[in-house]
């Protein structure tokens, strides 16, 4: 018998290998570390979106934080990387009180990271941190 | 070939899991301790911050949870009848991983601190 006829191709991927992203491949790509660039970019425009020409308001405040970190991480998610995220937003009346914030992390620190924004307008500070963390 | 079942575990076990509810107490305690009895001061304030926040960490990693990742955040102001609102936003997997607050006050500061607990698989 002809074994070269014999021998069939029936587990072919459907995608060729060359094609194939492995765990491996998204683990060295670029594509799993975090980008710092980006995520500023996204809570610039959160904040700006929300926060734009608004006056310090008690009753609005929780709906403003709620908004902001959800828009937040819906635009993270967005750029589909295999990455979990925390996005946190404080929002402080200006009364010439001082704040000061500091976060300490155990993580991987090749890919994982985060950033913060500070902005401010007439009336109050906002202070907004994304955490990166792969898997 | 009997491969140990060790290997294909995906999530940790139920006792093995970042709790709520013990990650608070620590988070309490370290805060009682730290700063009964101080006052503001914009110098040593921020220092207290990053001591607080490494404090946290430092417990939180006695806590021998594997393969667990930890971020603390801790938020010190000064008491002047501002408002002040803090929000959070979470994408990951509610199985596995989950998050502790704690508040303390005192007539010249406030001081919020909240520790995220993140599963690495």
């Amino acid at each position: 018998p002809n074994l070269a006829l014999q021998r069939g191709n029936w587990c072919s991927p459907a995608i060729p290998r060359s094609q194939q992203n492995t765990m491996e491949d998204l683990q060295t790509s670029e594509e799993a570390a975090f980008v710092a660039e980006d995520i500023n970019n996204i809570i610039k425009e959160s904040i700006d979106s929300i926060l734009l020409n608004a006056t310090y308001s008690q009753q609005k405040v929780a709906q403003w934080t709620a908004q902001i970190v959800e828009s937040c991480i819906k635009r993270t998610t967005a750029l589909n990387k295999p990455f979990k995220y925390v996005a946190t937003c404080v929002i402080l009346q200006k009364n010439g009180a001082g704040l000061h914030t500091a976060s300490s992390c155990y993580w991987d620190n090749a890919t994982d990271g985060s950033r913060t924004v500070r902005w401010e307008n007439k009336t109050m500070y906002c202070v907004t941190t994304v955490f990166g963390l792969a898997f | 070939m009997a491969l140990p079942a060790k290997d294909f575990v995906i999530e940790p076990a139920f006792n093995a899991k970042f709790r709520q509810g013990k990650a608070q107490d620590i988070i309490t305690e370290v805060l009682k301790t730290k700063l009964t009895n101080v006052t503001y001061h914009p110098d040593n304030t921020s220092t207290w911050t990053r001591e607080i926040a490494d404090d946290i960490k430092g417990k939180l990693k006695e806590m021998g949870l594997e393969r667990y990742k930890f971020v603390v955040q801790v938020v010190i102001g000064e008491q002047r009848g501002e408002g002040v609102k803090m929000g959070c936003r979470c994408f990951w997997d509610p199985n596995t991983d989950n998050y502790a607050t704690a508040e303390f006050s005192n007539e010249s500061i406030f001081c919020v601190a909240a520790a995220y607990g993140v599963y690495l698989y």
